[in-house]
């Protein structure tokens, strides 16, 4: 049953259906072959009471709040800011990049978008400086893809959904691997441009007078992060409700700079829609699937097979990682986390892992998947926003990055506190 | 910036409602006459298909407004509306339902395509349009389960079991809507690809129902900023 069922889905979507299309097929495909009473009968059920989960109303607020924000003009001033404080560190803007991505990740949920809104203001950067082209562009297809793992987070809440665990937790959790890994990005900075020859720096050292008053652009971002994140933590709002409040203060700042019209909002929903349809299509496709899955008793064999087979769960755990490194290599990740999450984390945590700490881990494996070749979208947006050169430098420069990500999933299995200390903390 | 946006969302509508019309047909007068007849229909899908989202961001807009509005009361004056809940519950519903046809026709879905977009362009044609076949398939199953939720809910009657009490026919109706115009959408497209599939016409295929490009995505991304 089991190599049935994972046959036909990688069938289905090696063939190249759609990853919602796939998965109702294999749940009809299933229903019809291993279940008694026709089970799909639920499916219109089961699509409205998903499609209308106030959790899920986050992701098209978020995916907005992200829309309005990249057009709010936003990033140009904070990146400068960030430039006057960070450029001196050998790697020069470099920093300001990933500084800038990680301030900005805080404000978006999603990497995509981080990459595209800092890439836009920073690439131009590259060659008037002089910079390694490879490596700077590699900056910033990683740092971008902080924006899921530094909270708000859309594929957070999606983790949460699926696994039925709390999103403020995991918020929570998130935060100081996601502290971790831009200063880790900053490290591998350092050293690739301490080991090269090429220039790096700007052209003028800042005064302190600039310096402090280029501070006031660092706000924005701020009052984003502490409007929707702080009201969470606050516990003035749930995840929704800061997602509400989020896409309000995008709206103010907007307006502030005087971006805000109805085209631009037009644009802005537009582009909601889209994305949201199509990430909410798959969830309940995935909805759908894994009712069956479940009443076939697919996933409880599953889970009683591999635990069956007496690995050590940190044998286990190396091979999640192996996993999902190769997964992510070919597959778009939102869709890879709604089809492997229901299935990965019920074995996981059968074998004694902690489901707020496994998030934080698959997290920063679908941060690497963002860029990894062939099918890694932020390589593909940064490269999209350079007036030249191939894909391939891209791809050579955010390598270095990748190690970081390595490390930190390490230091996570050695230190699980690192992801589960904030949330004991703050929540008991 | 703001003008470059115009002039690359005009560019764009360009791109999609006036593109050049797929070749005309080779095949027999009747062939060609229904092609003729199935792009018309598409050009009219085409530009319903965008208020329509719009009108769906604008569902997801306004709850977002009544939610922060419930916050805000609650947070200051510890009183609350009610249901703002629910009824932006019902905006994603009805929302993403009301998205379909733009993902669609944007050839938004997500799709694996490291691997068949290798194959000959025959095949990948081919699988293209049953892709698209299947998705059709897939919705328009997932419509009509959609119809006997609504089915339902008009026999007895339902109402939400909350202090609104809404009459559930409404919200389940516009979510309904949403998969009807859907098909009315995927069927014409559907069959218009597997027309210019069987007179070997991939690039027609290829631009009705292709993946569409990694590079094709980040630029769309791009378009979007600032």
């Amino acid at each position: 049953m089991i190599a049935t069922a994972l046959g036909v889905l990688l069938v289905l979507l090696a063939a190249g259906l759609p990853v919602a299309a796939a998965l109702g097929v294999l749940a009809v495909v299933l229903d019809a072959s291993f279940s008694a009473v026709p089970l799909t009968v639920a499916a219109g059920e089961i699509a409205w009471n998903t499609g209308k989960d106030f959790l899920l109303v986050a992701i098209p607020l978020f995916v907005l709040m992200g829309e309005i924000l990249l057009r709010a003009g936003v990033a140009e001033r904070m990146y400068g800011a960030l430039s006057l404080w960070l450029a001196w560190l050998p790697g020069g803007l470099m920093h300001a990049n990933i500084g800038a991505c990680a301030l900005f990740a805080a404000t978006s949920g999603s990497s995509v978008a981080t990459a595209a809104t800092v890439g836009t203001v920073a690439l131009p950067q590259a060659r008037t400086f002089g910079y390694d082209e490879r490596l700077f562009a590699g900056s910033l297809a990683a740092g971008g893809t902080l924006g899921i793992l530094i909270p708000p987070s859309i594929n957070i809440i999606l983790y949460a959904v699926l696994t039925d665990s709390s999103i403020p937790r995991l918020y929570l959790a998130a935060l100081l691997p996601g502290v971790l890994l831009a200063l880790g990005f900053m490290v591998v900075v350092a050293v690739a441009s301490g080991l090269g020859s090429r220039p790096t720096g700007t052209a003028e050292v800042p005064t302190r007078r600039e310096r402090l008053a280029a501070l006031v652009h660092l706000l924005p971002p701020l009052f984003i992060f502490f409007l929707v994140v702080g009201s969470i933590y606050l516990g003035w709002a749930t995840p929704t409700e800061a997602a509400s409040l989020g896409v309000i203060g995008a709206l103010l700042l907007a307006a502030a700079a005087g971006r805000l019209s109805g085209s631009m909002l037009g644009r802005a929903l537009k582009s909601t829609v889209k994305t949201s349809t199509m990430i909410l299509v798959i969830v309940i496709a995935a909805a759908i699937l894994n009712f069956v899955l479940s009443a076939i008793g697919l996933t409880r064999q599953l889970t009683d097979t591999i635990t069956g087979l007496g690995l050590s769960p940190w044998a286990m755990f190396v091979a999640m990682v192996f996993f999902y490194l190769v997964l992510g290599c070919f597959m778009e990740t939102l869709s890879m986390m709604i089809t492997t999450v229901p299935v990965v984390v019920p074995v996981m945590t059968a074998l004694g892992f902690d489901p707020v700490w496994l998030g934080v881990v698959i997290i920063v494996l679908v941060e690497a998947a963002l860029i990894t070749p062939p099918v890694g979208l932020n390589l593909f947006v940064v490269q999209s926003l350079r007036p030249d050169g191939r894909i391939e430098e891209v791809i050579r420069g955010v390598l270095p990055f990748l190690s970081a990500m390595l490390v930190l999933i390490g230091l996570l299995a050695l230190v699980p506190d690192l992801a589960l200390w904030l949330p004991r903390q703050v929540m008991g | 910036m703001e003008r470059d946006g115009r002039s690359d969302r005009r560019h764009h509508r360009q791109a999609l409602s006036r593109a050049p019309l797929p070749r005309p047909a080779t095949g027999s007068g009747g062939v060609a006459a229904i092609e003729a007849f199935l792009d018309r229909w598409l050009d009219v899908g085409r530009r319903l298909a965008r208020p329509l989202a719009r009108a769906g961001g604008l569902l997801v807009l306004a709850a977002a407004f009544l939610v922060a509005v419930e916050v805000a009361l609650r947070g200051l004056f510890a009183v609350s509306l009610g249901g703002a809940d629910e009824l932006s519950g019902y905006a994603l519903a009805i929302a993403t339902s009301w998205g379909l046809p733009f993902v669609l026709l944007e050839r938004g879905h997500v799709r694996v395509d490291s691997f068949y977009t290798r194959l000959p362009t025959r095949l990948v044609a081919a699988l293209d349009v049953l892709a698209l076949a299947v998705l059709t398939a897939f919705l328009a199953l997932l419509g009509q389960r959609a119809g006997l939720v609504l089915a339902d809910t008009l026999a007895f009657g339902s109402r939400a079991t909350t202090p609104l009490s809404t009459p559930l026919w409404i919200p389940q109706g516009l979510w309904f809507a949403g998969f009807v115009l859907h098909l009315l959408v995927a069927l014409p497209l559907a069959s218009r690809a597997l027309l210019a599939l069987l007179r070997g016409d991939s690039a027609t295929v290829l631009r009705l129902a292709g993946s569409r490009t990694l590079a094709e995505e980040a630029a769309a991304e791009r378009r979007a900023g600032p």
